[in-house]
């Protein structure tokens, strides 16, 4: 199992998969990640929707165009905004349930990552048709998919700003600067 | 195990419809730089559209294409010049091929 900072450092986002399964128990651990990610208020607005089943997996991909390329499942991050609104306010329901959707998110693709599997999140979806796919309730709404599988690519690491343009020491813009910028954690 | 559906012409005509909708949907919200990302993207899908219309010629230019379509268009995400030079190349090679087919 990976330390978690290796875990954050060697994460990429995969779109390449094999087309092996995944089984139900390390699925479930990935589940869990999302369940103890931090949420506001300790709201919990998530719910997760996996889906295993080829046919639905197909539609989800053809009303995705960021869906690309295929997967054995997917989990689609769902924010349930009308529970978030009643415990939550607006502030609940409009700031926190994607905050801490996307927190759960990374924890996710953390786990997969420490599991060995690879991830891709995708926000171009079509909210209406993935509402009808899933048949999802009102007030329930898909945030974010999960492809999840084994990965069957290995990417190259992305360009990444270095700590001087994005870290600052007490106010804004004096630079910190203990770093040599691109350090691995 | 249960056999896969086969996908026929009719199939895949309907799921380029899907994601040209959902992409011209999507556009309207999403960075300017997915406009000619999708439009790509849905170029290299179509080129596949003779694998399940039967009535089509497969054509080895537009696999060619396709071929360089893919190995750049994720470029868009962190190397904008690549994605441009790459779309240049594209544009080029088919005035080309419609100028030797034309001529």
């Amino acid at each position: 199992m990976l330390d978690t900072l290796e875990a954050i450092r060697t994460r990429r986002t995969i779109r390449k998969f094999k087309s092996e399964p995944v089984p139900d128990d390390t699925v479930e651990k990935i589940l869990e990640a999302g369940r103890w990610a931090p949420t506001g208020s300790n709201l919990q607005p998530w719910k997760f929707v996996v889906v295993k089943n080829r046919a639905i997996l197909d539609m989800i991909r053809k009303i995705s165009p960021g869906y690309l390329g295929a997967t054995p499942m997917a989990i689609v991050i769902c924010s349930d905004k009308a529970t978030a609104y009643a415990k939550g306010g607006k502030l609940g329901r409009d700031y926190l349930t994607i905050a801490d959707c996307m927190m759960a998110a990374e924890n996710m693709l953390l786990a997969a990552h420490a599991l060995s599997l690879g991830a891709c999140p995708v926000k171009s979806f079509s909210t209406p048709a993935l509402k009808e796919i899933l048949e999802l309730p009102d007030g329930i709404e898909p945030e974010l998919i999960l492809m999840v599988g084994y990965p069957d690519e290995t990417p190259t690491d992305p360009p990444k700003h270095p700590l001087e343009k994005i870290a600052f020491l007490d106010k804004y813009g004096k630079v910190w600067s203990t770093s040599k910028g691109g350090k691995k954690p | 195990m249960k056999e896969e559906k086969k996908i026929t012409g009719d199939d895949y005509l309907l799921e380029l419809v899907a994601f040209l909708a959902t992409s011209a949907r999507g556009c309207i919200d999403e960075p300017p730089s997915y406009g000619p990302f999708r439009l790509i993207d849905g170029l290299s899908r179509l080129i596949d559209l003779p694998k399940y219309a039967t009535c089509l010629k497969d054509d080895d230019f537009l696999h060619k294409i396709k071929a360089q379509i893919e190995d750049k268009k994720f470029s868009v995400m962190f190397d904008e010049r690549e994605f441009q030079d790459m779309l240049d190349s594209v544009v080029l090679q088919v005035t080309k091929e419609l100028k030797r087919r034309s001529l």
